[in-house]
């Protein structure tokens, strides 16, 4: 047996495998962990690694970069010694976890039942004997499906109907609606009628707004749509939206921006898959208690004032007309309960999708937006409170930041002493910015080379490497040079930008330290961490506890489980045991305010620090 | 039955840290200065040590300041004249040490420069045997120029150089690595900013006995019960082993009391008031009063008369209350 070593760069790893092995098997051995999404079958092309010294005999070849030759790892296989090194966008993130599978298996113990659905029914003909009325003898077939809640029909259904059940030998299709308390029937079609209808899950953000269009017939997400809420004009937070309310006309702009952020993202989807606005009958929407108020018309004016009270935490179901949207003039919209003013349908939401309030386990659930609302409790209790994190995790504010969409940075490596990067972007975009994940990690690697130091300044100056660099306000470091970037110009990230995040980390473990002082619970006693947010595809979990965004405490405990706001309206949208167990949620959630009191301000300033004032809290990155 | 008194015990205590250097050290120095120590809240000393008395150190100033009369006319005689001042200062007032703040430097000011600051600090060490505080004019560029040479000239004299802040301490914290000198962290009232200038500080690997905190005061009336809860809230955490909050605390007593309206305005403006220098003496020695209980250990302060008064009442508070 001939065997080969095979050298692994930047970790500088050896290991020898037997001649005829693949590249991917060795980095197997050396404990490097390839990408590969199509399992080897030389498809992907995701396992591709620059072979810098040697030759190997590879079966495929692709000559992206000049320079070096690469080749795909699975398909490579070892003929000498050799040195391959392995790009960052080749590794599996640790912690790395994809958003778009979980939606498959979604509903978790609900059944699959669409908050509008529909059924083919044939009634017997009317006799002398068996004289009831024609809507009385469909509203007895449509009992028998729908059990015991009351049925009801519109009149201007009722017009038809005579003529409908004779001209089609007695045969309907009905499209049911679940209201709250009843059922409507929504359509009438002659015969039997398969013409899919559909839903749409929208999350309505302070900053961003994501929309999911549904097959409401096999509960499938056909397409996903996301981009910034229109309302940003009027201001970054809930406040300064609440703020223009109170202006002439403010209310109706900022409906209108909201609306018509939906209307944008719905009609691109509409487009995409050929689908006709009508066919969408029902809309579930996820979103914290101002934006609701918002999309609904409804005056948030006393949400900021003390007592702190909105209009309504349980809502109306309201037709899309009604509220504007042009879109999908026959949906029927249904928002999410509230919990408080500041504690909204996007959280109800994202416990309903994490299952905290059917699980023994103590859970601490962080969703990490333009608030940061976090969530402790198990299936016998919840408690909420809410901070403000502004926007920065989600890309707003900061001087190259964005959403975590095609070309967003979310990874990046920096090579000390060189200060060279490497990063990995959203789908291998050309990079266009960075989204929140990739700030996160950025800050936390800045820190790690020793160009941070823990109040956020740079330590390095300008004449220790060129990608530190002067601007108006102070030091930024060069990420992307433009030459690499999609965008006309460098992509940096400024000290500005970096207190901005401090703020924002800071406020949000300073929730979590008061929310757990005050029911004296210890960290170290709560089994599990979700962490929502619209990250990107995944939150390295190191990084955000390098940082002191999260505490310090064995990874295992940590699931990032992304954007759950729109999650959560999707599982309500097909089950509507799920939408019963929402209002539940609402109902049974507790909420503290922070604000009374120091201790949020005081924990707020210590937690302004990499990681954290009191460094105590963070053992393992002291030692690191 | 015997009473049996509950006493706390103290994990740790405060740095002890010194200032100046005599020719053994390397300095030019008469005397040293030794502050902190202590390990038991101010002046508990039936809970623990209080080994170094607190002191207080007379402000001169590079140019002719504009202070009020009450105060200036003590000085009217030296007060252009730096070393004749810090030695009127000790010999007349017994200052135990002198707080020389560089005002003259500022570029909007008088300017001064580089040289002309060095050779104030020169003249100032040849005038006094004891040691020296030094501070800047409060302007970023230009301290950062005028502390670094300062630092290298005085090399040896184990000044206290101010003042570090967070969004600027590499510069001077460099300077007092190399030059072996001590530091003034001063951070904004809050306790929590306070240690994180404390820790960017000792990250820098500058020791932490040469560290002192200016947490910063207010005067009488100016949100002194401020100052006062950080104050003692340092002096908590060091005893609790916090090696973060564990620095000997300086006070810029005479600055926050003099700028108050009521040490300031004069008796024909508020004649209910009574004698302006009387009621300016009193509002700085009770602010230094306030702040010695609360934990200060270094107090820069001006007029004669309320340095008089605070050293008097120092003494006192040292006077053993062990049981
Ligand atoms: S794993 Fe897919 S190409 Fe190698």
């Amino acid at each position: 047996m001939i065997t080969c070593s095979v050298t692994f760069l930047p970790d500088n790893i050896t290991v020898s495998v037997e001649k005829g092995k693949t590249i991917a098997e060795a980095a197997q051995i050396a404990g490097i962990k390839l990408k590969m999404p199509c399992g080897g079958e030389g498809s992907c092309g995701k396992c591709a690694v620059k072979v810098m010294s040697n030759r190997v005999s590879d079966n495929v070849e692709i000559s992206l970069d000049q320079k070096f030759e690469q080749v795909l790892a699975c398909q490579t296989e070892v003929s000498e010694d050799v040195t391959v090194e392995v790009p960052v966008n080749a590794r599996l993130g640790e912690h790395q976890v994809l958003l778009s599978a979980e939606d498959d298996n979604a509903l978790g113990t609900f059944a699959f039942e669409p908050l509008c659905w529909k059924v083919t029914i044939t009634l017997s003909p009317p006799s002398i004997n068996e004289n009831a009325s024609d809507w009385i003898r469909l509203k007895g077939e449509l009992g028998k499906i729908v059990g015991d809640e009351e049925v009801i029909i519109g009149l201007p259904l009722l017009t038809n109907l005579a003529h409908m059940l004779r001209d089609a030998s007695w045969q309907v299709t009905v499209t049911l609606l679940q209201q709250d308390g009843y059922v409507e029937v929504i359509d009438l079609q002659p015969g039997a009628n398969d013409e899919p209808i559909y839903g749409l899950a929208i999350d309505i953000g302070t900053t961003t707004v994501v929309v999911y269009l549904v097959d409401l017939c096999s509960g499938k997400v056909l397409d996903r749509n996301g981009t910034y809420n229109k309302q940003a004009v009027y201001g970054d937070d809930v406040i300064a939206r609440i703020i223009h309310s109170q202006e002439k006309n403010g209310l109706q702009e900022l409906q209108d921006a909201v609306v018509n952020t939906i209307d944008e993202l719905t009609n691109q989807l509409l487009k995409k898959t050929r689908i006709e606005g009508t066919g969408v009958k029902a809309i579930t929407i996820a979103a914290n208690t101002i934006m609701t108020h918002l999309f609904l018309g409804l005056d948030p004016k006393y949400i900021r004032l003390e007592p702190y009270i909105p209009t309504t935490s349980q809502f109306p179901a309201v037709k899309a007309t009604e509220v504007g949207l042009r879109s999908v003039p026959n949906a029927n919209i249904y928002c999410m309960p509230s919990v408080g003013s500041y504690v909204g349908g996007d959280i109800v939401a994202g416990v309903l999708y994490t299952g905290i309030s059917q699980k023994d386990e103590l859970t601490l659930f962080i969703d990490i937006g333009t608030n940061g609302e976090i969530v402790l409790g198990n299936k016998e209790w919840l408690i909420s409170c809410a901070c403000s994190a502004g926007p920065a995790f989600e890309g707003s504010g900061i001087t190259c930041g964005m959403r975590a969409m095609h070309g967003a940075i979310e990874r990046i490596q920096i090579t000390p002493g060189t200060y060279e990067t490497r990063y990995e972007t959203v789908e291998d975009g050309k990079p266009t910015g960075i989204c929140g994940s990739g700030l996160i990690d950025c800050i936390a690697k800045l820190h790690h080379v020793g160009l941070l130091d823990r109040a956020g300044r740079f330590t390095a100056d300008t004449q220790d490497t060129n990608r530190i660099r002067n601007n108006e306000e102070g030091k930024e470091f060069v990420i992307s040079w433009e030459k690499e970037a999609g965008v006309d110009n460098d992509i940096v990230i400024t000290e500005g930008d970096i207190q901005n995040l401090i703020r924002s980390k800071g406020a949000i473990f300073a929730g979590i330290r008061c929310l757990l002082n005050s029911l004296q619970i210890d960290m170290e006693i709560v089994d599990k961490f979700y962490i929502a947010g619209g990250f990107g595809n995944y939150l390295n979990i190191n990084d955000a506890i390098e940082i002191g965004l999260l505490p310090d405490l064995p990874h295992e405990k940590y699931q990032f489980v992304g954007n759950t706001s729109v999650k959560g309206a999707y599982m309500t949208l097909i089950s509507r045991s799920a939408l019963k167990a929402a209002v539940e949620i609402g109902r049974k959630m507790t909420y503290m305010e922070l604000s009374v009191g120091n201790e949020f301000m005081d924990e707020f300033v210590s937690a302004l620090f990499l990681p954290h004032t009191d460094l105590s809290l963070f053992p393992s990155v002291q030692s690191n | 039955m015997a009473v049996e008194i509950l006493k706390e015990k103290n994990r740790s205590a405060v740095q002890e840290l010194v200032l100046g250097a005599t020719s053994e050290n390397g300095g030019t120095r008469t005397k040293t200065i030794t502050v902190g120590g202590d390990s038991a809240l101010p002046f508990h000393q039936f809970e623990g040590a209080t080994p170094n008395r607190p002191v207080v150190a007379m402000e001169v100033q590079d140019i002719k300041p504009e202070w009020n009369d009450a105060v200036l006319k003590y000085f009217a005689d030296v007060a252009d004249k730096p070393g004749a001042w810090a030695k009127k200062c000790v010999e007349e007032y017994g200052a135990d040490l002198i707080y020389l703040k560089l005002d003259g430097a500022h570029p909007d000011g008088a300017n001064r420069s580089v040289e002309q600051c060095v050779a104030t600090v020169k003249e100032v060490l040849a005038a006094v045997g004891v040691p020296l505080i030094v501070v800047g004019c409060e302007n970023e560029e230009k301290d950062h120029e005028v502390m670094t040479a300062v630092a290298e000239a005085a090399a040896g004299e184990n000044l206290l150089l101010g003042f570090a802040e967070t969004d600027n301490y590499k510069s001077l914290t460099a300077a007092c690595m190399v030059h072996k000198h001590n530091i003034i962290a001063r951070s904004p009232l809050d306790i929590n900013m306070c240690k994180q200038l404390n820790i960017l500080i000792s990250e820098m690997n500058l020791a932490l006995n040469r560290i002192v905190i200016d947490p910063s005061i207010g005067g009488l009336g100016y949100g002194i019960e401020y100052a006062y809860s950080i104050l003692e809230r340092a002096r908590l955490g060091a005893l609790q082993g916090d090696k973060m909050l564990s620095m000997p605390i300086i006070a810029t007593v005479g600055f926050e009391a003099w700028k108050t309206k009521e040490a300031g305005a004069s008796e024909a403006d508020y004649p209910e008031w009574g004698p302006q220098e009387e009621r300016g003496i009193m509002w700085e020695s009770t602010t230094a009063s306030a702040l010695l209980q609360a934990g200060a250990h270094i107090l820069l302060m001006r007029h004669p008369k309320s340095v008089e008064i605070v050293k008097k009442q120092i003494e006192q508070l040292m006077v053993s209350n062990a049981y």
